[in-house]
């Protein structure tokens, strides 16, 4: 009896720290953003390849609408493409949605900053409208059964230990335990 | 000397020969203002396959990039039909973004042009979370002489906080070189 009243009562006091390390507490930026289901979309990327949004399902995808003219998107890129190298072995897809810009202007772009990224095209900016960011640069994380759950809150420095962290633990933490 | 507005001027940067950056910061908001010349906002456009019938009709304006930062612990709200603009002693009526896309619809202007230009823009109305930092262009009638803003802001999750209220004197519209 004693036992069980000492072992109930430990429980009760390390459950909830228990509970506690397994919520995901976002970076500087990143706010919490439980809209629902992300809007899908499918587009071309430069090779004329497509993909949707869509075909994430079952890992976390890193969306991130951009475009050249847009100055924290240049500073950001490169942020982007080392956290890409960093996460390649993790479950996460980066998709990037350039926005209403041409091949040229995009390969040119990507040529310069990060050249190992590629994105996909939304051509006449409507994909872009559905999803209405705050502004360009934008970047969503949306979980493995297609809801949106984080928004980033401008450009950020993804490949920094906060931000890399973030993405680590997201990936690898049961959705129960988020 | 306003009652509520403490009106605090970080500077005069000069950036290129032409423009200018001039800050203005109240407890909450920080508020950076770089007027354009035409000759860089045609450039801008033309830059990104703007058709003439475009890039005329803006060339005759008067574009400001402005970026807004929330510097404080609270949201801001963004609501752009609470900045007023006065120039010559008269009220100087800023373009909504609606003024311009409906007219570039009318016009039969390619949906990506429209998205490029519509992104290029400050939002009309954002709620600005603590440390968030968007940006865009306003875009007034062309005018010599010194601009005056007022913008006020509402603040708070419920926009009941108290109301941020900046003046700025010294906006002004920016020339091409001779």
């Amino acid at each position: 009896m004693r036992l069980s009243l000492t072992l109930l009562m430990s429980l009760l006091f390390t459950l909830p720290a228990w509970a506690d390390s397994g919520n995901i507490k976002p970076p500087t930026g990143i706010r919490v953003y439980a809209i629902g289901p992300a809007p899908d979309f499918e587009l071309e990327d430069m090779d004329g390849n497509r993909d949707s949004l869509s075909s994430g399902r079952g890992q976390w995808v890193f969306l991130h609408f951009w475009a050249s003219w847009c100055g924290p998107c240049r500073k950001e890129m490169p942020a982007i493409q080392r956290m890409a190298r960093l996460m390649e072995n993790e479950p996460l897809k980066i998709q990037l949605v350039n926005t209403a810009e041409d091949e040229d202007t995009i390969f040119s772009f990507l040529g310069g900053v990060a050249p190992d990224m590629t994105t996909l095209m939304d051509r006449d900016g409507s994909v872009t409208e559905v999803w209405k960011p705050r502004g360009l640069p934008a970047t969503y994380l949306v979980d493995p059964q297609g809801q949106v759950r984080y928004q980033a809150l401008g450009g950020r420095p993804w490949d920094q230990p906060e931000y890399l962290g973030f993405l680590k633990a997201l990936v690898h933490t049961p959705a129960s335990a988020r | 000397m306003r009652p509520v507005t403490t009106l605090l001027l970080l500077g005069i940067l000069a950036l290129t020969g032409l423009t200018a950056v001039y800050a203005a910061k109240e407890a909450a908001v920080e508020l950076q203002f770089k007027p354009r010349t035409p000759d860089q906002m045609s450039a801008f456009y033309e830059a990104r396959g703007f058709p003439d019938a475009m890039i005329k009709p803006l060339h005759a304006q008067c574009f400001i990039t402005v970026r807004v930062t929330n510097t404080g612990q609270q949201i801001v709200w963004l609501d752009l039909a609470r900045w007023t603009f006065t120039a010559n002693g008269k009220p100087l009526k800023r373009y909504h973004r609606n003024d311009w896309l409906e007219k570039w619809k009318k016009m039969g202007m390619p949906a990506a042009h429209r998205s490029t230009f519509r992104w290029t823009l400050l939002p009309e109305r954002l709620d600005y979370q603590p440390g968030e930092s968007e940006g865009g262009n306003i875009i007034l009638p062309r005018v010599k002489g010194p601009v005056h803003l007022h913008a006020e802001f509402a603040t708070g999750e419920d926009r009941k906080g108290p109301p941020v209220k900046l003046d700025f004197d010294n906006l002004r519209c920016v020339s091409n070189l001779p």
